[in-house]
């Protein structure tokens, strides 16, 4: 995931603050996002990632700090000048205009000639896939529709920056899975920069080259998907993105970036630096994903380490089981997630078990 | 819906009750009788044309015209502002300048044109159509606000934001977006407080200089049994004019929701 | 548009600006007025000093006006009590009782007569109540009576009849919209734990519903307390109310003083009265919490 490293910057903050009256929203915000890039700015509802969208946008003035836009100081620039354009939550259809009035509102003080704009509205259509239906009114279009005049009326005016203020939330879930892949395709054929604001961590995941984690109006992680899954940088990125367990342990000693601790239940483990995120103060824990633990069944041997576990708790849920395993004779209970494949039995609760794992999927968080 | 006999039976009596005077009011107009009782005589439009024939009449309804006119006017702009203000913007003291401009809904009237009357008086400035239109302003200005509100909290922050945002500055985005969507609401409030205001008899009465007013006139006029079928037959007019007012307003207000898409529930108020 | 908070409280202020100038200028101002020419001394169309508690005590002791503010507080409170009395059953008919699509046709139905003219409604009951009026002729035409009921004589009776009438709308909408918030799923529960129809109406809907029945009351209260058309047209004069009193003080014995201590005394136990129901409809949110 090397895509963004080399591309020039389109977006700069630089220590963004932001207060409402007494409360601090967003808390000294710093951070690039590249030209062409699929941006999100993930987080759990109130963490200030809407409103630091909206900063962009130029709706929110913000405190102090800087916002550069294309090397471009934003301060008192409006929204209206700005090159960014928002596909609204709720859409922001104007219910008393046609589709093609919808899409073509930006291109009212547009200098081309009317059958120009036409053509520009009619291309714009084709590409979100809605092509004939410019003389419907707004009303009658379906939420998967509105959400692509949306995004046609906000991209006919070829911004440098598209914000998606959680334009899929709105939508059942067969929907939004279709549009994501839409949107990721619509991407790479515009190759504008997209900054996406959404609390679905499986979203960010799908469809970003880089996420922005933010927590209580700061970015806790900004990394592309894979180190964001592979490498959370603490215990709370860790709980928002997936599952993740988390098993108690003691620091043995610490030599040239590398840690060797002894966790409980799966015993001593030497980690790299990329395993052990810097120190927050925080009793040590090592955290595991589930589908990283494997149940060998009878008969089955690993190169990975492996651990003694007794089943607590067995949840079907058709393609996956996920057990809950006793650890090593302790009381240290993990979660993992084992694949329904033909020929392989549901285990029962109480049943001896062994666990593979492997040193290299622990993160130490302390 | 479970059916409930009785009370259906006592729904279908109060419409009776409510509609009882207005149906009587046709019947007597066309009544051939300067009494006014049954049986009805035979039919006859005579009340009409002595009712037209008074020249104080079609002064009184161009007096009116121009009052309700003006008021109407008038209050749904002041409306439109106050509306405008406290649902789009945070400013402190919100809740009492609200609360001053609603305060004439409860009020009585009475105090209202006599506290008026006497300012008016100490002043020095003469009774007129314009001191009429001033209290009736006052008056309408509460309702114009209270349907306004609706009205602009009804429409989506974001549809303003994707005008901004798409290149308009802050006017041209009021006149594109806010003005048509809230249309509707200001309809709804030029017909409704025209209707008040053409209606309103207390400030009328006490805040005019005894030029004829419709709703004054009418008041004096049903003082002489004499004149009471011609006045039915004004009635029967006015409670026509006021009918299909009602459902134009209606009208816009349904064709407002269907346009948005939105659901039909409710109605006035 | 970055915009600060005091440049967002500034745009607001500007906006409501004129409303407000209007309101200050022609409502806050005279109602001043009108309160310190209470306690002034009235005379011929004028007031003048000193300042006099007088008038109050004239008001507030004086065996007419305390009469005719009695009968003004006891004939809207029986208008007041009859209007929503008749209007909740109404009101629970169509919230309860009608499909939803057809609320809103019930609901313009209720509310039309509202936007005809109240000086005719009015003048109509007159006639309809009147002696050998349309109640009368219809009576003696039935042969039910021989002698005209002359209903309108009775002074108190018609003007309730009358304004019950003329505030009915007012009545319904409030306790209709209030009862349309009862959750639906809670009278199912009280019927599902055996409670019968009634007592369900009696220990859920009914309790949910005071607010919108409190502000039916103050609706139809605070207009009618303060009316001046029914005395004239319906009472004939003979029985009337606070606004005729102010009137008669103000412009037939043109005492200033006299008409403002009365009006403000009129706004008072308006004031009162609200703030009693207002209080009474905290209570009862809080119980039914």
């Amino acid at each position: 995931m090397t895509f963004s490293e080399d591309k020039p910057v389109m977006i700069e903050f630089r220590d963004v603050h932001k207060y409402y009256g007494d409360y601090h929203a967003l808390r000294g915000i710093d951070g690039t996002i590249k030209a062409g890039e699929f941006f999100s700015l993930l987080g759990p509802s109130g963490c200030g990632k809407t409103t630091l969208l909206r900063t962009i946008a130029g709706f929110e003035g913000i405190s102090s700090g800087v916002i550069m836009i294309d090397d471009r100081n934003m301060a008192g620039v409006p929204a209206n000048v700005r090159p960014t354009n928002m596909v609204f939550q709720s859409y922001a259809i104007f219910p008393h205009m046609s589709v093609a009035e919808n899409v073509g509102f930006g291109l009212r003080r547009d200098p081309r000639t009317k059958a120009e704009k036409a053509a520009a509205v009619e291309e714009m259509l084709a590409m979100v896939g809605l092509t004939g239906y410019g003389d419907r009114a707004a009303h009658e279009l379906s939420g998967g529709q509105r959400q692509r005049v949306a995004l046609a009326r906000a991209l006919i005016l070829k911004p440098k920056v598209l914000l998606l203020d959680e334009p899929l939330s709105a939508l059942d879930k067969k929907m939004r899975e279709h549009m994501q892949v839409e949107l990721i395709k619509l991407q790479r054929q515009v190759g504008i920069t997209f900054i996406l604001v959404t609390h679905d961590q499986e979203e960010a995941l799908v469809m970003s080259d880089r996420i922005a984690v933010m927590f209580e109006g700061g970015i806790a992680q900004l990394a592309d998907p894979e180190t964001l899954y592979r490498r959370p940088n603490s215990k709370q990125v860790a709980e928002f993105i997936g599952t993740m367990n988390f098993v108690p342990a003691t620091i043995l000693s610490e030599v040239g970036g590398k840690v060797e601790i002894e966790a409980k239940g799966l015993g001593k483990v030497t980690l790299d630096e990329t395993q052990s995120p810097p120190p927050r103060g925080e009793e040590p824990v090592v955290g595991l994903r589930p589908e990283t633990l494997t149940l060998l069944f009878p008969g089955q041997t690993t190169s990975e380490r492996k651990v003694d576990g007794l089943i607590d708790e067995v949840i079907y849920f058709g393609d996956m089981t996920y057990y809950d395993v006793y650890l090593g004779g302790t009381d240290v209970e993990v979660r993992l997630s084992m694949r329904n494949v033909p020929g392989r039995p549901i285990l029962d609760v109480g049943t001896r078990v062994e666990v593979a794992w492997s040193p290299e999927a622990l993160v130490l968080f302390r | 819906m479970k059916d409930a006999p009785i009370l259906r039976s006592y729904a279908v009596l109060y419409l009776i009750f409510l509609y009882g005077p207005i149906i009587i009011l046709p019947m007597f107009a066309f009544n051939d009788n300067t009494i006014v009782s049954f049986p009805l005589k035979g039919f006859t439009t005579k009340w009409f044309a002595e009712m037209w024939s008074d020249p104080n009449l079609r002064i009184a309804l161009q007096n009116s015209l121009i009052i309700a006119l003006s008021t109407a006017t008038l209050s749904t702009v002041l409306g439109i502002f106050a509306a405008r203000a406290s649902v789009r913007y945070k400013w402190p003291g919100k809740t009492a300048v609200v609360g001053l401009i609603m305060v004439p809904l409860v009020l009585p009237e009475m105090i209202v044109a006599m506290a008026l009357l006497v300012v008016l008086l100490s002043i020095g400035v003469p009774l007129s159509i314009f001191t009429i239109i001033m209290g009736h302003v006052l008056i309408c200005m509460p309702f114009a606000v209270a349907i306004l509100t609706s009205a602009f909290q009804s429409l989506d922050r974001s549809l303003e934001e994707a005008a901004l945002d798409l290149g308009e500055d802050a006017w041209s985005t009021f006149r594109l977006i806010v003005l048509p969507l809230v249309m509707p609401g200001i309809m709804a409030s030029f017909l409704i407080t025209f209707t008040i205001s053409i209606d309103e008899f207390i400030i009328a009465n006490f805040l005019g200089s005894g030029k004829p007013i419709l709703s004054v006139y009418i008041f004096g006029q049903f003082r002489f049994p004499a004149k009471v079928p011609a006045m039915l037959a004004l009635g029967t007019l006015l409670v026509a004019f006021s009918i299909i007012l009602l459902t134009i307003a209606e009208y816009f207000r349904r064709r407002g929701v269907a346009k948005t898409g939105g659901k039909n529930s409710g109605g006035f108020l | 548009m970055a915009q600060s908070q005091s440049s967002e409280a500034k745009t607001g202020y500007m906006l409501v600006a004129p409303p407000l100038l209007y309101a200050v200028l022609l409502l806050a101002a005279p109602l001043a007025t009108v309160l310190i020419y209470s306690v002034l001394t009235g005379e011929n169309g004028a007031v003048s000093l000193p300042m006099t508690t007088e008038n109050f005590t004239t008001v507030w002791t004086g065996r007419v006006y305390q009469a005719i503010m009695a009968r003004s507080l006891y004939v809207s409170m029986l208008v007041t009590l009859t209007t929503v009395l008749l209007a909740y059953p109404i009101a629970y008919f169509v919230s309860f009782h009608v499909r939803p699509e057809r609320k809103a046709l019930w609901l313009f139905l209720i509310t039309i007569p509202f936007w005809t003219s109240y000086i005719i409604r009015v003048a109509l009951w007159r006639t309809i109540l009147g002696y050998n009026g349309i109640i009368d002729s219809t009576l003696i035409g039935l042969g039910v009576t021989s002698e005209p009921l002359n209903i309108l004589s009775y002074g108190v009776v018609s003007i309730i009849i009358t304004l019950a009438h003329a505030y009915a709308p007012f009545a319904v909408l409030p306790i209709f919209v209030s009862l349309e918030k009862v959750d639906r799923a809670l009278l199912e529960a009280g019927q599902d734990l055996g409670e019968s129809r009634w007592t369900t109406f009696l220990r859920v809907t009914l309790p949910l519903s005071m607010p919108g029945v409190i502000a039916a009351v103050l609706i139809v209260f605070i207009p009618t307390v303060g009316d001046y058309v029914t005395p004239e047209l319906i009472g004939g004069g003979k029985v009337p109310m606070i606004a005729n009193m102010i009137e008669i003080e103000m412009l037939k014995k043109r005492d200033q003083a006299m008409g403002s201590a009365i009006a403000v005394t009129a706004m008072s136990i308006v004031a009162i009265v609200s703030i009693l129901f207002v209080l009474l409809n905290k209570r009862f949110i809080g119980g039914t919490k």
